[in-house]
């Protein structure tokens, strides 16, 4: 037994005002013959990161449904989280030196954790590479392949792994039933065994970070920092790393700048007590703002939390994400949600979130996204009508209930459930 | 009993190529009738602050010298943390919001601590003032059987009111009280005795020992700093009490007359908590994209080490104001024989003679000017820079600190030294 996190419950009546009735009711006739199913979550942190904003949202509205879902979070020692950020870094495409102690380390820590697993499930998803190894050793201790099925569940953009890594990775994951990724694009062809599934994610539109605000609570945050909302804001919320481009995005604020003298660029990351390198970032953003203090720099360290980016893009005329790479880049749906405009890098899958021109614009250049930003600030209807059509596709596609939806109809498939009558966006492509 | 720190020990005999005979077998003379001397140390960090540092090298010199000398760390848990910051602020002259809550939460702690203190120690040395509460709350018996020293290490001359009146009562009946300089206590305090104690450095010590000019260049080099430029040093908190944006002006006027000028600026504090990161960005802003001004910290991994690197590689160095704190860094600048220009605030004046150890300077221009002289005249730097490690080696070394302390020791308890 590994250690359960705790989860707020969710009841997916609330979503019903959002969604409405008829997607309400598919989800629950999907979840009916699933009813008493024990789902297993597996990952490796509780805290912090897409996936455990996911997991928080997808296990209690698995539990409304009628399904036992469980979210555990597996053991390791320093070394091995540090040896398991290495190889996440390899998996994206960053070089790293893999030796066989870093294969080692990471094989003995999921032996560990398969020697505490003691229990069946109906399903079992086992969630990014760090536990991936957990299936193979239970089977091992146990003489066959564990009850129920079992998924590995992919957030990571694998096309530029770095080889070695991978190789390491892939045989133990050959014994799994089904195996999801984010985008067809990531599927890895080379994969032998399990069935591929798409799942793209999803966003909690009832989490503080999307929940409506009341106006006074929106007005207090603004006047604590500094923003006066009758002026022109962009607001980009993401990581000071070369991806996500922060010195680009001030550039394109200060060539619109002279047109617009009054407005304002918001830049919000999350930074990480150990992360000198995400540090070096930081200075480099400030230092390009320089003393144009109508650009603020702001990050969890000067207290903002979910609620705050909430506040911000809702405050935002426009929102950017100057990605010039990208895993998925959510905060894209976070912004339409909020029925903002989106300014966004044409990569990863950001193209999926943004109805070029209906949306919000896809952009490739500094100059490019200055252009965009500043036709969208000087015509607030058309930014006004982007940013409800935005608001719709989001409806329609990157929900937490669609994400829910998708789950289900994987469950029923790995059952041998007659598939009913499938519709929707691009959530499901088997190969 | 709190938590006892394991110190690598020392040995002053390492110290007989920095000091006169004379002054080693003062040391020795002073330590004789307190051998066996029971010394508790108590603070509030084990490591990262100056205390620590100059703990670091006193606990194991003073075992070294016969005294049984312990450092033990007060146990705090969590949610005292902001309440140690805000009291630790507040005794510095910055406001802070200090509520019941918080001066019960300091009461509760000071009573739990004093729980813990074990009897037997001769004399107890509270490091700063957050701590110096405990005292009150250990029992009669005990409190009797021990004498109680109060070593400040912070200026708390303006110290924010209520807080400082809170603290009082449990401060003056102390029976001595350490500062670094006489005008860091409160006009208002009474006590028995209030002792001067000036810091001061460990030439064996990451920060001050010698580095070969390999070990130096590798240190610049790694961060992006040319060695064959001059390059100007402030080593400081990056806050308004040290005038960091004051030494951007500087460098930025200096280098109108020497145009390949570097500048680097050090945080001694991390640039972590909001006011020290506000602070951070507010300089870095000013620095906007110069390519020839670092700012670094030990989020860049800078470490003492790497402090002692750079001001070791630095032409002059810095001290653009000083409105808190003795300011020690300039010791280790001139034990490395860096001329230093400085403003002249209470802890430069002890340690910068105007026109031998250095340069004493206000305002920009008049920094500026001095800078630029001892960059154009390398026998003037050379010869402060000399004179500058004389100083430090007659006043600011720890040989001198701890025959201090011993003095001290040996009138507490009546021990003719």
């Amino acid at each position: 037994m590994l250690g359960s996190v705790p989860t707020t419950p969710k009841a997916l009546q609330d979503y019903e005002p959002l969604i409405g009735g008829e997607r309400i009711d598919e989800i629950r006739e999907l979840a009916a013959p699933l009813a008493g199913a024990r789902v297993l979550h597996i990952n490796a942190t509780a805290f912090g990161g897409g996936v455990a904003e996911i997991l928080g949202s997808l296990v209690p509205l698995m539990n409304d449904l009628g399904l036992q879902a469980d979210w555990q979070v597996m053991k390791g020692s320093e070394e091995f989280f540090r040896v398991t950020k290495a190889m996440h870094n390899a998996l994206q495409g960053m070089l790293i030196d893999w030796t066989p102690h870093l294969r080692e380390v990471w094989l003995d820590n999921n032996l560990l954790n398969a020697q505490l697993f003691d229990e069946d499930y109906d399903f079992v998803v086992v969630h990014d590479p760090q536990p991936a190894a957990i299936l193979g050793f239970v089977a091992e201790v146990r003489g066959h392949h564990p009850a129920g099925h079992w998924l590995w569940r992919c957030h990571i953009d694998l096309t530029l792994a770095q080889v070695q890594v991978w190789d390491a990775l892939r045989p133990h994951l050959e014994g799994y039933d089904a195996a999801i990724f984010t985008l067809a694009d990531y599927v890895k062809e080379d994969l032998g065994g399990p069935r591929t599934f798409v799942v793209p994610p999803a966003i909690d539109p009832l989490s503080s970070k999307n929940a409506d605000l009341p106006a006074d609570v929106l007005r207090g945050i603004l006047d604590r920092y500094g923003i006066d909302p009758t002026k022109p804001l962009m607001v980009q919320v993401s990581r000071f790393d070369p991806w996500k481009d922060p010195l680009g995005v001030i550039d394109a604020y200060r060539a619109i700048k002279p047109e617009l003298p009054d407005l304002h660029l918001v830049l919000i990351a999350s930074m990480a007590h150990d992360d000198p390198e995400g540090w070096a970032w930081y200075e480099r953003t400030v230092r390009r703002a320089g003393d144009d203090y109508d650009i603020h720099i702001l990050s969890n360290l000067n207290g903002v939390g979910n609620v705050e980016v909430n506040a911000f893009q809702r405050a935002a005329d426009v929102v950017i994400q100057k990605s010039v790479r990208e895993g998925f880049g959510l905060v894209v749906s976070e912004a339409f949600w909020k029925e903002r405009p989106v300014v966004a890098g044409n990569v990863g899958g950001i193209p999926l979130q943004i109805v070029n021109g209906k949306t919000g614009y896809l952009v490739n250049t500094v100059e490019e996204c200055a252009q965009r930003v500043l036709s969208l600030l000087r015509n607030p209807r058309k930014a006004r009508k982007m940013g409800r059509a935005g608001r719709e596709f989001v409806r329609d596609n990157f929900l937490i209930t669609r994400y829910l939806r998708d789950y289900l109809r994987i469950f029923q498939e790995l059952k041998g459930i007659e598939p009913q009558r499938w519709e929707g966006a691009a959530t499901r492509a088997q190969v | 009993m709190y938590g006892t720190l394991a110190i690598a020990p020392k040995s002053i005999r390492d110290f007989a190529p920095l000091i006169s005979e004379d002054d080693l077998a003062e040391l020795y003379r002073l330590a004789r009738p307190l051998r066996g001397l029971r010394v508790l140390n108590l603070s509030v960090t084990a490591f990262g602050t100056g205390v620590a540092e100059l703990l670091s090298a006193s606990v194991p010199l003073l075992t070294n010298l016969g005294l049984d000398c312990q450092w033990q760390v007060v146990r705090a848990g969590e949610e005292y943390t902001p309440v140690n910051r805000a009291m630790y602020m507040a005794l510095g002259g910055r406001y802070v919001l200090w509520s019941h809550e918080m001066a019960e939460m300091w009461q509760r702690y000071s009573a739990m601590n004093a729980d813990l203190f074990t009897s037997g120690f001769d004399v107890a040395v509270i490091h700063d003032p957050q701590p110096a509460g405990i005292r009150s709350f250990v029992d009669e018996g005990r409190r009797a059987a021990t004498r109680w020293v109060m070593h400040c290490h912070l200026d708390i001359s303006s110290a924010q009111e209520d807080v400082w009146l809170l603290l009082r009562q449990h401060i003056e009946p102390y029976d001595a009280i350490v500062f670094e300089a006489e005008g860091f206590a409160p006009a208002d305090m009474r006590s028995r005795g209030i002792e001067v104690i000036q810091p001061a450095i460990d030439p064996t010590g990451p920060r001050s020992m010698d580095l070969s000019p390999e070990a130096i260049a590798t240190f610049t080099e790694r961060y992006g700093i040319d060695a064959r430029r001059p390059l100007l040093c402030q080593l400081s908190p990056l806050d308004e009490s040290c005038d960091p944006l004051g030494a951007i002006d500087v460098h930025y006027r200096a280098k109108q007359e020497v145009p390949d000028l570097q500048l680097l600026l050090v945080a001694t504090v991390v640039p972590e908590e909001p006011l020290a990161r506000a602070s951070f960005d507010e300089v870095a802003r000013k620095a906007m994209e110069y390519t020839d001004v670092f700012v670094l910290s030990s989020l860049n991994g800078v470490g003492n080490v790497e402090m002692n690197a750079f001001q070791r590689a630095a032409d002059v160095v810095l001290q653009r104001d000083l409105r808190r704190g003795f300011g020690l860094w300039i010791s280790d600048a001139l034990w490395k024989e860096r001329p230093v220009v400085a403003a002249p605030r209470t802890g430069v004046l002890e340690q910068v003679v105007d026109g031998d150890t250095g340069f004493l300077a206000e305002g920009t221009e008049d920094f500026a000017r001095r800078v630029v002289e001892l960059l154009k005249d390398r026998g003037l730097a050379a010869r402060l820079g000399a004179a500058g490690r004389r100083r430090v080696r007659e006043r600011f070394l720890i040989t001198r600190y701890l025959s201090d302390y011993l003095r001290l020791l040996g009138r507490l308890t009546g021990v003719s030294t």
